[in-house]
């Protein structure tokens, strides 16, 4: 039986305006070398200069997973030549980090872990190289884009784990704002190490994974490795040190360089940044850019408004259906009724328009009120569906579109009796058989007085109403 | 403004004068190449600032960027480069009212200490053509000391200002390290240079120097300069081992220490043991340093690339191979590997912790006196080639102009004798941002002994 052990490395591109050494803006998706200046392009004589709103987002994420902050964080220059990176050095951190020994608690499965953080660094981004045909091409808007490095120990054992760890996290940077956690578009990034022992040995030859584009072939990836090197070690074969790229054509990890060719970086520390001495206004604002964190708020979610576990889990995902949850449920609407509506209709109607709850018309407001219209009798639910609809596309309160379309439901007798004369008049032949003894039929009658009342007839007035005059 | 000062101001405005400082210019280029690029008209259509320097032309180091003007470094590799943008020294010089009129001949990126480095010109002593200019900021040195500006401005990472100044007989500042803003300094050394002026009197540094410094949201090593207005009553000569200076600068030096006592400056000998440590200390750091910092040239983005490359790290590799000196070259591999994994303690991390013994060395001594003197070099202006010093020898002679460089505090050079028909210098060090304490020493040493005129140098030209 081996053991196997799985760290990674996370890069996330921090949400600042700008780079983060050079006014140039921080955008995705612009034209090609469009965003780039003399400083970001490498030319003689330029200086970095802090970009401290980045720098500030780093202590925000450092804090959150919980590490020792640096009264004193050092910049080093980390050296390599690559042809996407201008000056052939990255700006990173090496001894003194943002943050370091941290941890995060996750859930895997059913169960909490706690993974540690071995430290959170911040650098500096490189450019993109395309590769076509026989030429390559660069593009340097990405130069110098504002990076979090977060390194954890160790700790999680099978791909799986590896996933739910990026899920978590992916969460964690979405709540705090400082990374949509796109791993598709690059802006959330993972490389992840894995070796594998008998029980009881320890760690064993790391060998790192690269080329892993989302959170399913960080899995795939993982277990695969975790596979081969156990069939490896199952011969006797001796596991080398090395980088392989996961290859998603063919399910399968490929190796890329030994350790003996790996790049020697030559740190040392960076002669243009001065140590950044966090404030102790720095450090409030640091506090501040801390909320409710994604774990302890679906645990709040499930002991203060009875969510289920899987309930509270929809509900929490993201920060922003969270707070919508909370504002509905704190004017009045019941908290099952909320989660009920946002997890079906809401959920399809944003799916059809493939907008995301922030961007739509629903608010919290609206929603509870909704709700309330309904447990007040004043709608059906079938009508409150038609409600939201309209909601969706025409940005107005529930009361002023039932009051527009018509569609406070009709629960007067005498209103309704008028219906039920209309439809027994027409469907003389059904009325006789339902006399007969035939209470099937009784039902189509239903409908068409509903169909007949545009929905509006409270079903269980017609239900009745009906009753006394067929049967009398 | 001084008549020195007014000579100079309306020399690009007249267009009679102009014309003739133009001759002027030409005639002494043919014999001493001190510009790489030269052209008045250039900041002529520029609106000029009424300042303190308003209408004084000055040169530039080619490692200093110039909006519009070439940034060659004295190398092949950036020979066709054009400067996009403007260092904020020289911006701030411009603000003054001064006017850039060209840049000058320097050892490629700066590295060396003649000017014979440079791929691109070679540059002569104006007091004997058959000799170097000195170096790294030689082209700065020559035109000042030609009378062809009456300041320039150079780099002085290890002694590149202060040394030409010595070696052409004018005045060259080295500020405490960040006081001036490094934005559009090509960078060699980092940790060591800075932006110097070069020019004929004292005065004239002052005020190019009080001008240009200054914090810089640019560069967050830029400090705010706060002087303690000290007056000067104590001098710190170094003592010196017998044979350690050529008898020229021996004797150079004894004369300027003669003139302070004169002056009524009380001198005491002071010494400085980790003098022997510089050399290597300086080169350690310098050359770690340089290696990242020239990293950025690959031929891809800007700078020499090859006729052809298969793949991307061909391109990189030629580009290099073609576009740097030798002199580079070697600095770029001792850089790469004093850095190498596993190498960092034994060589950079101890030269650290040297430059942090010699700073103490040196700081003690401000205790007792007010300002250093020491020499700048130990020969006056070598012979072109290596039959005077060889390329091992100008480095080891670097120590004492180096010293200010690793300990970051200012230091001035200050024309003291000619000996045998070329000019010498003197050093003097002061603690950081103490640069007045250099100008008040240099001022009283200046009644005695002017910036010498080279042979055929002159400033009349109507």
């Amino acid at each position: 039986m081996y053991q196997s052990f799985i760290g990674l490395e996370i890069h996330i591109h921090l949400a600042a305006e700008t780079k983060a050494f050079c006014g140039c803006k921080a955008n995705f998706g612009d034209e090609e070398n469009t965003n780039v200046c003399p400083v970001c392009m490498g030319f003689p004589g330029v200086l970095p200069t802090l970009n401290e709103k980045a720098i500030q987002m780093s202590y925000v994420v450092a804090r959150a997973l919980n590490c020792k902050l640096s009264p004193n964080t050092k910049f080093e220059r980390k050296n390599y030549f690559y042809p996407d990176m201008p000056k052939n050095y990255q700006i990173s951190q090496f001894a003194e980090p943002v943050g370091r020994d941290g941890y995060i608690d996750i859930e895997i499965g059913d169960s909490i872990k706690r993974v540690r953080i071995h430290d959170v660094h911040f650098e500096e981004d490189a450019g993109k190289m395309i590769h076509a045909g026989d030429m390559s091409l660069l593009d340097y808007n990405r130069a110098g884009y504002p990076l979090l490095e977060i390194v954890t120990e160790p700790d999680l054992v099978i791909g799986e784990d590896a996933e739910a760890f990026l899920k978590s996290f992916q969460r964690l940077v979405r709540y705090l704002g400082v990374c949509d956690g796109n791993m598709e578009e690059g802006s959330m990034r993972c490389d992840a190490n894995v070796s594998i022992n008998p029980v009881g040995v320890g760690l064993g030859e790391k060998v790192e994974i690269k080329n892993l584009n989302s959170s399913r072939f960080v899995r795939k990836a993982l277990n695969y490795e975790i596979e081969r090197q156990s069939g490896l070690m199952d011969n006797g074969t001796k596991i080398i040190q090395e980088t392989r790229l996961w290859n998603e054509n063919r399910d399968q990890t490929e190796g890329m360089r030994k350790k003996e060719d790996a790049n020697d970086y030559r740190y040392f520390p960076e002669p243009d940044l001065p140590p950044f001495r966090p404030s102790d206004e720095f450090m409030k604002e640091v506090e501040e850019g801390i909320c409710e964190l994604p774990l302890v708020r679906k645990q709040r979610l499930m002991t203060s408004y009875g969510l289920g576990s899987d309930q509270a889990e929809y509900i929490h995902d993201e920060k922003f259906m969270a707070d919508f949850f909370e504002k509905a449920v704190f004017l009045g609407a019941d908290a099952v009724q909320v989660y009920s509506w946002l997890s079906s209709d809401v959920k399809k109607l944003l799916n059809r328009n493939s907008q995301s709850l922030e961007d739509s018309n629903l608010s919290a407001e609206r929603l509870a009120r909704l709700i309330s219209m309904i447990e007040d009798g004043q709608i059906s639910g079938k009508i409150a569906k038609r409600v939201l609809d309209h909601i969706f596309d025409e940005d107005k309160d529930p009361d002023v579109i039932c009051d527009e379309q018509g569609l406070v439901q009709i629960s007067d007798p005498a209103a309704i009796a008028k219906f039920v004369d209309e439809v027994m008049a027409a469907n003389e032949a059904v009325v006789e058989a339902v006399r007969g003894g035939d209470q099937r039929q009784m039902g189509f009658l239903v409908g068409q007085i509903m169909k007949v009342s545009g929905g509006k007839a409270a079903p269980a007035v017609v239900q009745s109403v009906l009753k006394e005059k067929v049967l009398g | 403004m001084s008549d020195f000062e007014k000579k100079w101001s309306g020399v690009l405005t007249q267009s009679q004068t102009l014309k003739a400082y133009k001759n002027y210019v030409d005639g002494w280029e043919e014999k001493i190449g001190s510009f790489l690029e030269f052209d008045p008209n250039r900041s002529l259509s520029d609106e000029v600032p009424e300042g303190p320097l308003s209408g004084i032309p000055f040169g530039v180091k080619d490692n200093i960027a110039v909006k519009n003007y070439k940034l060659t470094c004295g190398s092949k590799m950036l020979e066709h480069l054009v400067s996009p943008y403007t260092a904020t020294a020289v911006k701030n010089l411009q603000k003054a009212g001064a006017l850039v009129v060209g840049k000058t001949n320097l050892d490629e990126f700066g590295m060396g200490s003649s000017t014979d480095n440079s791929a691109l010109q070679k540059t002569n002593n104006p007091w004997d053509t058959e000799r170097v200019a000195g170096g790294s900021s030689g082209g700065s040195a020559a035109a000042v000391a030609a009378g062809l500006v009456p300041f320039a401005l150079g780099s002085d990472t290890g002694g590149s200002v202060r040394q030409p100044a010595s070696f052409c007989g004018v005045y060259g500042l080295k500020p405490t390290y960040g006081v001036v803003s490094r934005y559009g300094l090509t960078a060699y050394a980092s940790s060591l240079e800075v932006i110097g002026v070069l020019a004929r009197t004292t005065e004239m540094c002052k005020v190019v120097f009080e001008n240009m410094k200054g914090k810089d949201p640019m560069d967050h090593t830029s400090l705010d300069h706060t002087p303690s207005g000290k007056e000067v009553k104590t001098v710190g000569v170094l003592k010196l081992e017998e044979g350690a200076l050529s008898p020229e600068v021996k004797n150079s030096f004894d004369t300027s220490v003669e003139r302070l006592k004169k002056a009524g400056y009380e001198v005491i000998e002071i010494e400085l043991p980790t003098l022997e440590y510089v050399v290597p200390a300086y080169y350690t750091i310098a050359t770690a340093e340089a290696s990242a910092n020239l990293a950025r040239y690959n031929g891809i983005r800007y700078g020499h690339a090859p006729v052809f490359a298969e793949n991307p790290t061909e391109l990189m590799r030629k580009s290099r191979h073609e576009g740097f000196g030798d002199e580079v070259k070697l600095r770029v591999l001792l850089g790469t590997y004093v850095l190498r994994s596993g190498f960092q303690d034994q060589y950079y991390v101890k030269a650290q912790k040297i430059r942090t013994a010699i700073r103490q060395d040196v700081e003690r001594w401000y205790d007792k006196c007010d300002v250093l003197m020491m020499p700048v070099f130990p020969t006056p202006a070598f012979h072109h080639g290596s039959s005077d010093l060889d390329t091992f020898q100008q480095k080891q002679a670097d120590l004492y102009t180096c010293t200010a460089n690793l300990v970051g505090h200012p230091a001035l050079s200050v024309p003291s004798t000619l000996e045998n028909g070329l000019p010498v210098g003197v050093q003097f060090m002061a603690p950081p941002f103490e640069e007045d304490r250099l100008f008040q020493v240099s001022s009283a040493l200046e009644k005695e002994f002017q910036a010498p005129e080279a042979p055929g140098y002159h400033t009349d030209w109507s």
